[in-house]
C-alpha cells in the first residue's frame, strides 16, 4: 500500500508540472485552428453570421478547448508512461490493485468539468427554442429533392405581404430580424440546415417542427439538406439570402407583380406555348393563361409522389435551379455575389440572372435530360411501386428547338 | 492448424470407475445416427465445441470484415474527388447503408461473439457453454444470415435506406427494391443469432464458473462480456420489433410508417435507437475487456481500479439505455427531452473516463512490453480517447445540431470503433493467437500492421473532424467543388487525404491477413506461455483441448495463472517478485491430476438443419410464399430432431479409443 | 425460440453432471442452467411486448376510415376468454405440482387441460379476429387496425406456441421420452406458460379495459 501511494504522490507532481506549459499552447494552437476556419468553406460552423448560431458557437468553443486539452493531456500522459516505464529489465512490479482514493478523486474531476458544461448547455437548448420574440413566419417543406418556401401574408420583418408567396431553394429573408421558420416535408424526412445561422432541424411528413433563422447582415449563407432522403440526397442544397428592409421589400414587390406575357411573336412567346404544353401539367407559373384567357393551372398532384413541383414565376430571381444545385449564373458572377459586401449584395442579388451573368449551360441540360443529371427515379417503366407517379422531373424528350424556346420564355421570368 | 478433432470418449485412465456412474440418457429415438466424425468437414459442421464454433466465427467474421473494408475503399473512392462518378448515386446509397450494416453486424459483433465464445469458458474455468447446440445454432444464424443479407446485391441490388433505415424512406414507395426487405430479414436472422447467444453465455458465466471463481475474481473480458449478453438480451428484442413492423408494412401491407394514415415516423427512430445506443456499447465493451486483458499482462502488473473498471463497464451498460434519444437531437423532441438527453449523456462519458484512467494508471509503474497487441491496446487508449471527447462535444445538444449528420460524427465513431472496438479487437488477435492456434503470428509483421493501421485511422478519420466543422454533410454521393473553400480547410484536400488513409488502412489489414498464411506456413509452434500471461485460459494447453481442462481449475485470485508462476520473496531490498513455476510446471500439476471420466456434449446435426431453414423462410416471404413453407418444415423437423436427440451421446455412440494412451491423442490429432 | 431453450434443459442438466462424474458441482447460482436460461429468455420478451405494446397505445387512437376500439370491441366475450386463459394458469400449477409428486397421470390430466383451456383462448382469439374484419377492420386499415393486430397477433402466437409445447410434453411424458428432472420440465413450461398469461392480463387492462 506504501508503496503504491508513494506511486500516486509522484504522479500528481507530474502532472501539475506537466499540465502548464501544454495547456497554454494548446489554448493557443487550438485558438489558431479554430479562428483561422472562418475565411474557409461556406459551411463552416465556427462562422456564425447570426445570433442563433452564435449563441451555439459561444457554447461550443470553449466544450472543444477543454475536450482538446483533455485529449491532449491523456495523450502526453500515455506517452510519457510509454517512455517512462517501457521494459529496461527492472523488476517485476509490486502487484497493486489500484488505489480507491486517486480513482474516486478522478471520477468527480470530470464530473465536475461536465457538470460546467451541462448547465449552459442547458440555458442553450430552452434560448433556442424560444418563438415569442420572432418577427416573420416562413413554411419551409421539404420533399425529394427541393426546398419550398412559402411567406405567410402579413408583416414580415416591417414588410407588408399582401399575398402568398412560394418560392424554393432560395430562402429570402430580411436580415437583423428574427425569422421563425415552420419546417415540415411532403414525403420523407429531410433537415433544414444553414450552418452560419442555426443548427439543424429535420423536417418530418406529420410534423411541424420550428427553427429560429435570423442574419446580422445581408448575405448568401448556403446549406444542405442533412437528413438522408433517398437517391439525390446529395443534390438537395439550399440558402438564406439576407437583405436589408429596402431590398426585402423590392424583393416583396417584386415576387407579388403580375404575370407580363411574352411580346407576341418573339421566341419566348412560342416558349409560353411550349411551357404550357409541356411543363404546366406540374410546374405553376402565376397568371399565365391559355389563348383564350383561361388560366393555366398546374396539378403535380397528378404526376409526382410529393404532389408539388417548384414554382417558377420569378425562376430568373434564384441563383440555382434543381434542389439549388445547378447554378444558373457564371463562375463569376456566383463568386462575387458570394463574396459581395453586405452594403453591395442587395443590389446584386436583385438584378437577378443578368444577361451577363446567365451561364445557359446548366439550364439547357437540365432540361434535356434532368435525370441524366440528377438521379430521381423517374424511369417510366418503373413507376409500380409511386403508382405511376415520378418522384423528381422526368426527361420530356425536348427537342433543342424547344428547349430554346423554353430558354427564351424562363429568362423573362423575373 | 493443431485442432481437437476427437470427442473425448472415455480416457484410457478411467479404470474401474468411470463406467458406474455415467448419467448418459438412453439413444436418441428414430433412425438418425448422431454424427461422431472427429476430423474432416463434418467434425465442423457438426460440433458443438465453443472453440471451433468460436474459431468459425472469427474467419466468417474477418471474411465479412474484408467486405465491409472493400465497400469502405469504394466509398472513399467515390469521395476523393468533387463531383466524382465511381459510384452511382444508387450504388452509393447502397455502399454505405450495407458498409455499415456488415460492419457492425457482421464484422464487430460476431468477432466479439468468436472471442467470447473461445475464450469465456476457458477464463471462467468451464468445459463448455451451458447449451452447446444452442451455441451453434447461433453461429449457423450469424453465418446464413450474412450470407442472405449480402445476397441482395445480386438479386436486385441492396438495401438502400442507411443502416439506420429511417420510415417513411424505408417504406416501399420510396426504396421499391427488395434491398430493404433482405435488410430487415437478414438482421432479425442474425439477432435470434445474437439473442440466444445472450441467454447462452449469461447462463454459463453465472453459473458454470470453476470453484473459486467468485463474480469479482472473473476477468475483465468475461464481465464486459457478461454486460454485453445483458444488453443484447434487452436491445435485441425491441429492434425484433422495429424489424417486424417495417417488414409487415413492406410485405404485407401495414401502416404503421405511412403518415398519410396518421403515423408518426418518430416510432421508428425511438424503437431504433433503443436499440441502436445500447448496441454501440455492444460493440466496444468486448473491445474494453480485451485490452484490460492485455495492458496488465504486458505491464506486468495488475489492472489498477478492477473493481472500478467492472462497476464502470456496468454502470456504462445502465446508462447506456437512457441516452438513445441524443441520436436525435435535431429530430424535433422538444426542448425538455433534448436537455434531459443532452445531460444523461454527459453522463456517461464519467464511467468511461474511468476506464481510459485506470488503464492508464495500469501501465504508470509497470516494466511494459511492446509486443504487436501491447500496442494496439496503447492505440486504443490513444485514439478511443479522441473519439470519446469529440463524443462530449456532441452530448452538448445545440453544438449537435450543428454536428450531427455531418463528417464530424463519421470522425467521431470512426475513432470510437475503429480505433477502438476494431483496434481491440486485433489486440485480441495478436494476443491469443498462440493460445488458439498454438502458433505465434510473426511479431515483425504485426509491428507493421498496427502502425500502418494506427497512422492509417487518423488519417482517414482526423480529417473528417475538419470536414465535418465546414459543413461536409453525410451520406452524399458527392460534394460540389464551388464548396470547398479554399487554404487550409480545403475541403477538396482533405477529401483526398481521407482517401488515401482509407487505403493505409486497408494495406495494414491485408498485412494481417498475410500474416495469418505467413503463420500458418511458418508453423513456428508457440510457447505454452509465451506472453507471461495471467489468467485462466492460459493453463491449459495451446490450443486448449477438446475438454479445456485437464482438472477443473480452483480458483484463489484475481489473475490466478500469474499467482501460480510468482510468489513473493523477502531480500535484502525489501520483498521481491520471482517466478517460482514455469507454466509448464503449473500446468504439469493440473494434468498430474487431471478429472478422469470428463464427457463432452455430443455434435448435432440439428443446429445447422435449424439455421438453415431461417433464410428459406426469408427467401419465402420475399419471393414466393411456398418457399416459407418448406423452411418452416425444415425448422420443425430440426426442432423435432433436436428434442429427441439427448446432448450427450451414449459411449457406445463414439469408436473406443484407438488403443495406447488416448488421453494424449485427445490433443494432438488432426 | 421457446421450444428450443426449453427442450435444451432435457439435457443440460445431464450435460453438467457428465462433465465430471467425480466431481458433480452445482450450478453457482444454485438455479439450473435451463431455469435461468428461460427467466433470461423471458425478460428478454418482456421488452418484445414492451414494443409492441407501445406501438399500440401509440396508434390506436389513430383510425381514420376504419372503426375504432370503442366501435368493436366486446368485452363481455373478451372477458371470458381472458378468464379462460387466467384459469389456465391455475390448471398448470396443479400441473406442476404434480409433476413435483411424480404423479405423472395427473401431470398429463392438468397438461391437457391447460392446453385445452389455452386453445379455446387461441379459439376466441380467431372468432373476435374474423368479427372485427367483418366489421371493418383489417390488418390495413388503419394504425389502429396493424397495431392491434400485431400486439394480439404476437400474444396468439405466443399461446399456440404454449399448447403445442404442452401437448409434446404430454407426448413425451406419455411415451417415457423425458430425459432429465421430469418436474423441471414441467415447471419450465409452466414459467413460459405464465408469463404469456401476464402479458394478456396486461394487454387486456391496456387494450380492451382504459379508453382511449
Amino acid at each position: 500500500m506504501d508503496r503504491s501511494e508513494a506511486t500516486v504522490t509522484t504522479l500528481g507532481e507530474m502532472s501539475s508540472t506537466r499540465r502548464r506549459w501544454p495547456l497554454a499552447a494548446l489554448a493557443v494552437s487550438a485558438g489558431t485552428f479554430l479562428a483561422s476556419c472562418a475565411s474557409n468553406a461556406p459551411q463552416d460552423y465556427f462562422d456564425p453570421a447570426g445570433p442563433n448560431a452564435e449563441k451555439i458557437d459561444t457554447l461550443q468553443r470553449p466544450v472543444f478547448y477543454i475536450a482538446g486539452v483533455v485529449a491532449l493531456i491523456v495523450i502526453g500522459a500515455v506517452g510519457y508512461i510509454v517512455f517512462k516505464f517501457k521494459d529496461r529489465g527492472q523488476d517485476i512490479p509490486e502487484q497493486s490493485h489500484g488505489n480507491p482514493k486517486l480513482e474516486i478523486a478522478l471520477t468527480i474531476l470530470p464530473a465536475i468539468i461536465l457538470a460546467g458544461i451541462a448547465v449552459p448547455t442547458v440555458v442553450t437548448v430552452f434560448d433556442l427554442n424560444k418563438q415569442d420574440d420572432t418577427e416573420c413566419i416562413i413554411n419551409v417543406t421539404g420533399q425529394q429533392w427541393w426546398w419550398e418556401y412559402d411567406y405567410a401574408t402579413g408583416e414580415c420583418g416591417g414588410v407588408e405581404i399582401s399575398q402568398p408567396i412560394v418560392t424554393s431553394g432560395e430562402l429570402v429573408i430580411p436580415a437583423d430580424t428574427p425569422v421563425l421558420l415552420r419546417v415540415t416535408s411532403r414525403d420523407v424526412i429531410h433537415s433544414y440546415w444553414i450552418p452560419r445561422l442555426n443548427g439543424k432541424r429535420d423536417a418530418v411528413p406529420g410534423r411541424l417542427h420550428t427553427l429560429r433563422m435570423q442574419a446580422d447582415e445581408p448575405g448568401i449563407y448556403t446549406g444542405q439538406c442533412t437528413e438522408f432522403c433517398g437517391l439525390s440526397h446529395a443534390r438537395m442544397r439550399q440558402a438564406a439570402v439576407a437583405l436589408n428592409q429596402a431590398d426585402f421589400q423590392t424583393w416583396v414587390d417584386n415576387q407579388l407583380e403580375p404575370y407580363t406575357a411574352p411580346e407576341a411573336g418573339t421566341l419566348a412567346a412560342t416558349g409560353e406555348q411550349t411551357f404550357i404544353a409541356n411543363c404546366s401539367k406540374c410546374h405553376q407559373v402565376n397568371g399565365i393563361a391559355n389563348a383564350d384567357g383561361t388560366p393555366v393551372l398546374s396539378d403535380p398532384d397528378l404526376y409526382v409522389v410529393s404532389g408539388v413541383a417548384p414554382n417558377i414565376t420569378n425562376l430568373m430571381t434564384r441563383t440555382a435551379i434543381a434542389g439549388w444545385t445547378f447554378d444558373l449564373i457564371n463562375e463569376e458572377c456566383r463568386d462575387a455575389l458570394w463574396t459581395a459586401s453586405p452594403d453591395e449584395f442587395g443590389a446584386m442579388y436583385l438584378a437577378g440572372v443578368t444577361p451577363d451573368c446567365f451561364d445557359e449551360a446548366a439550364l439547357r441540360d437540365w432540361l434535356r435530360n434532368p435525370p441524366g443529371m440528377k438521379p430521381m427515379y423517374v424511369d417510366p417503366n418503373n413507376l409500380d411501386s409511386t403508382g405511376g407517379k415520378y418522384r423528381g422531373m422526368p426527361m420530356l424528350n425536348l427537342n433543342e428547338n424547344q428547349i430554346d424556346e423554353l430558354v427564351a420564355y424562363l429568362l423573362e421570368r423575373k | 492448424m493443431a485442432i481437437i478433432e476427437r470427442p473425448s470418449a472415455v480416457p484410457a485412465t478411467v479404470g474401474a470407475g468411470g463406467t458406474t456412474e455415467l448419467v448418459t440418457p438412453s439413444r436418441a429415438l428414430g433412425a438418425y445416427r448422431r454424427p461422431v466424425s472427429t476430423t474432416g468437414w463434418k467434425s465442423w459442421l457438426f460440433t458443438v465445441d465453443h472453440k471451433k464454433l468460436g474459431i468459425m466465427y472469427g474467419a466468417v467474421s474477418l471474411f465479412f470484415f474484408l467486405v465491409g473494408g472493400i465497400e469502405a475503399l469504394l466509398i472513399r473512392l467515390q469521395l476523393a474527388a468533387p463531383d466524382n462518378t465511381v459510384l452511382s448515386a444508387g450504388l452509393y446509397n447502397e455502399m454505405f447503408t450495407m458498409h455499415a450494416t456488415t460492419m457492425v453486424f457482421l464484422f464487430v459483433m460476431p468477432m466479439a461473439a468468436a472471442f467470447a465464445n473461445y475464450f469465456l469458458p476457458l477464463q471462467i474455468g468451464a468445459r463448455d457453454v451451458a447449451f452447446p447446440r444452442i451455441n451453434a445454432v447461433g453461429f449457423w444464424l450469424f453465418l446464413f444470415g450474412g450470407i442472405f443479407l449480402n445476397t441482395s446485391w445480386f438479386l436486385g441490388g441492396a438495401a438502400d435506406g442507411g443502416w439506420f433505415m429511417y420510415s417513411p424512406n424505408s417504406s416501399a414507395l420510396f426504396s421499391p427494391s427488395h434491398g430493404i426487405d433482405f435488410w430487415v430479414m437478414g438482421l432479425q436472422i442474425t439477432g435470434i443469432a445474437s439473442l440466444v447467444g445472450a441467454i447462452n453465455l449469461i447462463v454459463t458465466v453465472l453459473n458454470m464458473r470453476a470453484p473459486g471463481m467468485k463474480l469479482m475474481n472473473m476477468p475483465v473480458f468475461t464481465w464486459m462480456v457478461l454486460v454485453v449478453q445483458f444488453l443484447l438480451l434487452f436491445a435485441m428484442p425491441v429492434i425484433t420489433v422495429a424489424l417486424f413492423l417495417l417488414s409487415f408494412q413492406r410485405n404485407f401491407g401495414a401502416t404503421f410508417f405511412d403518415v398519410n394514415q396518421g403515423a408518426d415516423p418518430l416510432l421508428w427512430q425511438h424503437l431504433f435507437w433503443i436499440f441502436g445506443h445500447p448496441e454501440v456499447y455492444i460493440i466496444i465493451l468486448p473491445a474494453f475487456g480485451i485490452i484490460s486483458e492485455v495492458l496488465p499482462t504486458f505491464a506486468r502488473k495488475p489492472l489498477f481500479g478492477y473493481k472500478f473498471v467492472v462497476f464502470s463497464g456496468a454502470a456504462i451498460g445502465f446508462v447506456g439505455w437512457g441516452v438513445w434519444a441524443h441520436h436525435m437531437f435535431a429530430s424535433g423532441l422538444g426542448p425538455v427531452s433534448v436537455a434531459v438527453f443532452s445531460v444523461a449523456t454527459m453522463l456517461i462519458a464519467i464511467p468511461t473516463g474511468v476506464k481510459i484512467v485506470n488503464w492508464t494508471l495500469t501501465l504508470w509503474g509497470g516494466k511494459l512490453w511492446f509486443s504487436t497487441a501491447m500496442l494496439f491496446s496503447i492505440g486504443v487508449i490513444v485514439l478511443f480517447t479522441i473519439g470519446g471527447v469529440s463524443g462530449v462535444t456532441h452530448a452538448v445538444a445545440p453544438s449537435d445540431t450543428q454536428q450531427t449528420d455531418t463528417y464530424h460524427i463519421v470522425a467521431h465513431f470512426h475513432y470510437v470503433i475503429v480505433g477502438g472496438a476494431v483496434m481491440g479487437l486485433f489486440a485480441g488477435f495478436y494476443f491469443w493467437w498462440p493460445k488458439m492456434f498454438g502458433q505465434m503470428l510473426s511479431e515483425r509483421l504485426g509491428k507493421w500492421n498496427f502502425w500502418l493501421m494506427f497512422f492509417g485511422v487518423n488519417l482517414t478519420f482526423g480529417p473528417m473532424h475538419i470536414l465535418g466543422m465546414q459543413g461536409q454533410p453525410r451520406r452524399m454521393v458527392v460534394w460540389p467543388e464551388k464548396l470547398t473553400g479554399d487554404g487550409f480547410f480545403d475541403l477538396a484536400f482533405w477529401n483526398q487525404v481521407a482517401s488515401v488513409g482509407s487505403f493505409v488502412i486497408a494495406a495494414g489489414v491485408l498485412l494481417f491477413v498475410i500474416n495469418i498464411f505467413y503463420t500458418a506456413k511458418k508453423k513456428v509452434a508457440a510457447p505454452l506461455d509465451p506472453w507471461d500471461a495471467r489468467t485462466l485460459e492460459w493453463i491449459t494447453s495451446s490450443p486448449p483441448k477438446e475438454h479445456n481442462f485437464d482438472r477443473i481449475p480452483t480458483v484463489h485470485s484475481l489473475d490466478e495463472f500469474f499467482h501460480r508462476k510468482y510468489e513473493e520473496v523477502d531480500t535484502e531490498n525489501g520483498p521481491k517478485l520471482v517466478k517460482v513455476k514455469t507454466a509448464e510446471e503449473v500446468l504439469a500439476e493440473e494434468e498430474a491430476n487431471a478429472d478422469h471420466h470428463i464427457h463432452l456434449p455430443s455434435p448435432s446435426y440439428w443446429p445447422i438443419v435449424l439455421a438453415l431453414g431461417f433464410p428459406i423462410i426469408a427467401y419465402g416471404v420475399i419471393f414466393n410464399l411456398l418457399l416459407t413453407i418448406v423452411g418452416t418444415a425444415l425448422v420443425l423437423l430440426a426442432i423435432f430432431g433436436w428434442c429427441l436427440e439427448p446432448s450427450v451421446a451414449d459411449d457406445s455412440d463414439y469408436d473406443p479409443p484407438a488403443g495406447g494412451d488416448s488421453t494424449k491423442e485427445l490433443a494432438t490429432l488432426g | 425460440m421457446a421450444d428450443i431453450a426449453v427442450h435444451e434443459e432435457d439435457h443440460a442438466h445431464t450435460e453438467h453432471g457428465g462433465y465430471d462424474d467425480h466431481v458433480v458441482h452445482a450450478t453457482s447460482t444454485g438455479l439450473s442452467n435451463n431455469k435461468l436460461a428461460m427467466w433470461l429468455f423471458l425478460g428478454s420478451e418482456c421488452l418484445l411486448f414492451g414494443g409492441l405494446i407501445s406501438t399500440y397505445m401509440l396508434y390506436r387512437g389513430r383510425h381514420e376510415g376504419g372503426p375504432g376500439p370503442s366501435q368493436i370491441f366486446d368485452i363481455p366475450l373478451t372477458s371470458v376468454s381472458s378468464f379462460i386463459l387466467l384459469m389456465s394458469s391455475l390448471t398448470m400449477v396443479l400441473a406442476v405440482n404434480s409433476a413435483k409428486r411424480k404423479d405423472d397421470r395427473n401431470t398429463n390430466l392438468w397438461l391437457v387441460v391447460t392446453a385445452l383451456l389455452g386453445a379455446l383462448f387461441v379459439g376466441g382469439q380467431v372468432y373476435e379476429f374474423t368479427a372485427f374484419y367483418q366489421e371493418g377492420l383489417g390488418f390495413t386499415t388503419s394504425l389502429f387496425g396493424s397495431s392491434f393486430y400485431t400486439l394480439t397477433g404476437f400474444h396468439g402466437v405466443h399461446v399456440t406456441v404454449g399448447v403445442i409445447m404442452l401437448l409434446a410434453l404430454v407426448g413425451a411424458i406419455t411415451r417415457n421420452r423425458v430425459t432429465g428432472d421430469k418436474a423441471e420440465v414441467v415447471e419450465m413450461v409452466g414459467l413460459y406458460w405464465h408469463f404469456v398469461d401476464v402479458v394478456w392480463v396486461i394487454i387486456f387492462t391496456l387494450v380492451y379495459l382504459i379508453p382511449s
